[in-house]
């Protein structure tokens, strides 16, 4: 009888609804290669180690994913997202994002002030956009933005055409504006195009131009400069003396309509954690968003690891995310036009 | 009989429903930063006939008929070999050889002429790597086999006694070609041809990778700006005026070429 009573109770324990939201997985929406495997490694094993929860990954491109989202509106196909900055304004204006309970993330108070991005979306790491060139085939030193103009760098140079703002805004930049006066650069930037042998729409050709020799300079993502300089290659990030690098900061958010917000919340103030921040910093050589994070000390003082507010304000320039988004067609059109185009 | 019809008719439907779907985001206005769209609008259409979307479709044209005639030149003596030589191993070896290139995909064989264009294996005495010329030869390499195959087949049905007996009235083996084997062959032309040209109009890794960025098709600019711009409108409105583009331009030389076989 008692066993009978047993069996009963286990099986009503299972059937219930607490037991089956226990069971559900958190799905995570992120980058795949490294980004995914860090994330995986970093921060949800030692989440379901804490709660639980399984994690599943719903791997894609940036714009993969967001094409996804906004066909699964309202009823989502994943719980949280990571994207870029000035994606997750897209993402926000199409009200896929709910907004973040920030009672739910204590983490959060620790973070930057560069990190809250909007009450929908917050940083989860930073990097930046900064010269990058190989010391082996470029023998003279790059120091600052502007050696990019340099003669001797004619047909060296490779930069993203899917996203050109950073070169956009350095150039503005130079020339007394910024990204909201973006025109101000545009003669500068005609300038540069002798210079320019290729342009990249993706992390992976990137890193092959630069590993083959075919662009030993380039306007480059320090991430995967540092992930370069893993494999060998000899790469050198510059640290330009004239202007700072261009930032990026990556972001987490909570899917609109998700049932799971609130492992999700968990999921966003775990990885904001001192603890995990400094395995971040360690592994994906990203800057930490937590001020707190232990950063080793080869990595302090380098491109795109600011650990101090000094250092954001210093080191860094931060584009104006909403003006990025709006204005980043035209950027496009006109970059494709003038500087791509032959 | 009727039937049978079905299977077509379902897909056929459904591919109308998409450009249907297509069309109606091609006439929605943009709105930047958002993925909201607006109102109806013809302003996509106006902005993709600009000079600078325009010259992508001069581009994709001009590449796809020089792909198109150089594939056919290099093709058409491999694929003669191949169905004319007498030696068996040396037919399966050339079988074998244009075979293997649809063992790799399209991304292998792209990257490995990244290496071959660059002047890391060979110094070009003109730059190869993110050119036109690149391009070029990575979509002749891929449609090759294609090419061959068509071609060998054509020619294989070609009678070699009709080639015997104009040699035999004197003919040089030139003049054999040019007034016996070719337009006898000329469906295996028309048809490879066609196909060669369709599908490099829609080229969208060999350019993507081997031009740097630089050389931009058609399916390059489309996905530049859905993808990189966000214009989804932008995208459809020229995705539709490609595909007009595309529908047209093989209407018109199928009817040429279909003239030019029957004659």
């Amino acid at each position: 009888m008692n066993v009978r009573i047993a069996v009963v109770a286990l099986i009503l324990a299972w059937s219930s609804p607490m037991a089956a939201q226990a069971a559900d997985p958190l799905v995570v929406s992120v980058w795949g290669g490294n980004w995914k495997d860090t994330v995986d490694r970093v921060v949800a094993k030692p989440f379901t180690a804490r709660t639980g929860i399984p994690v599943e990954f719903e791997v894609g491109g940036t714009i993969d994913r967001l094409a996804k989202a906004r066909v699964a509106k309202g009823n989502p196909l994943v719980d949280l997202t990571f994207t870029t900055t000035h994606v997750g304004r897209l993402y926000i204006s199409d009200g896929l994002y709910q907004r973040l309970d920030m009672a739910k993330l204590p983490n959060a108070r620790e973070a930057a002030r560069e990190a809250m991005r909007s009450e929908h979306h917050i940083g989860s790491w930073a990097y930046v956009y900064t010269v990058v060139y190989r010391p082996d085939l470029v023998k003279e030193d790059i120091a600052r933005w502007s050696d990019l103009w340099k003669p001797s760098l004619k047909g060296k140079i490779a930069m993203p055409d899917f996203d050109p703002s950073h070169i956009i805004t350095i150039a503005a930049l130079m020339e007394g504006g910024n990204e909201l006066t973006w025109e101000k650069g545009q003669e500068r930037l005609r300038q540069l195009k002798p210079s320019i042998v290729a342009f990249f729409s993706t992390d992976a050709q990137s890193q092959d131009l630069m590993k083959t020799g075919q662009a030993p300079v380039q306007v480059m993502l320090s991430v995967n400069a540092y992930h370069l300089q893993e494999q060998g290659v000899p790469v050198k990030l510059v640290q330009p003396a004239d202007y700072p690098g261009v930032v990026g900061i990556d972001t987490m958010a909570v899917m609109a309509g998700t049932k799971r917000a609130d492992a999700a919340h968990q999921f966003i103030d775990l990885a904001l954690s001192r603890e995990i921040q400094t395995q971040l910093v360690e592994s994906l050589k990203a800057g930490p968003v937590n001020g707190g994070a232990g950063v080793p000390a080869k990595f302090r003082g380098q491109p795109g690891i600011f650990v101090t507010p000094a250092e954001w304000k210093e080191r860094g320039y931060i584009m104006n995310d909403e003006a990025r988004a709006k204005t980043l067609p035209a950027w496009r059109e006109w970059f494709t036009a003038n500087i791509v185009k032959k | 009989m009727r039937l049978l019809l079905l299977p077509s008719l379902g897909v056929i439907a459904i591919l109308a429903v998409a450009l249907g779907a297509l069309f109606q985001y091609s006439v929605l206005a943009f709105v930047p930063g958002s993925l909201q769209t607006g109102g109806f609008t013809l302003a996509n259409f106006r902005s993709v006939v600009s000079p600078q979307y325009l010259g992508s479709v001069w581009d994709t044209v001009v590449l796809s008929l020089a792909t198109t005639a150089l594939t056919l030149v290099v093709s058409y003596p491999v694929a003669y070999a191949l169905a004319r030589s007498t030696s068996a191993a040396v037919r399966s070896a050339l079988l074998v050889l244009t075979l293997a290139p649809f063992f790799t995909g399209a991304i292998v064989r792209t990257y490995a002429w990244i290496l071959v264009l660059g002047n890391t294996v060979v110094t070009w005495p003109v730059p190869m790597l993110f050119t036109e010329r690149g391009v070029l030869v990575g979509l002749v390499h891929f449609s090759m086999p294609t090419m061959i195959l068509l071609l060998a087949a054509a020619i294989s049905h070609v009678d070699p006694a009709l080639e015997r007996a104009a040699a035999s009235l004197g003919a040089t083996p030139a003049r054999v070609f040019r007034r016996v084997t070719l337009p006898l062959s000329m469906p295996g032309v028309v048809s490879g041809s066609l196909v060669v040209f369709a599908w490099t109009l829609s080229a969208f890794p060999t350019p993507e990778l081997l031009g740097g960025g630089k050389v931009k098709m058609i399916a390059n600019v489309v996905k530049d700006l859905a993808l990189d711009s966000f214009n989804w409108p932008g995208a459809a409105a020229f995705a539709m005026v490609a595909l007009a583009l595309t529908l047209g331009l093989l209407g018109g030389l199928g009817r040429l070429a279909a003239g030019r076989v029957e004659r």
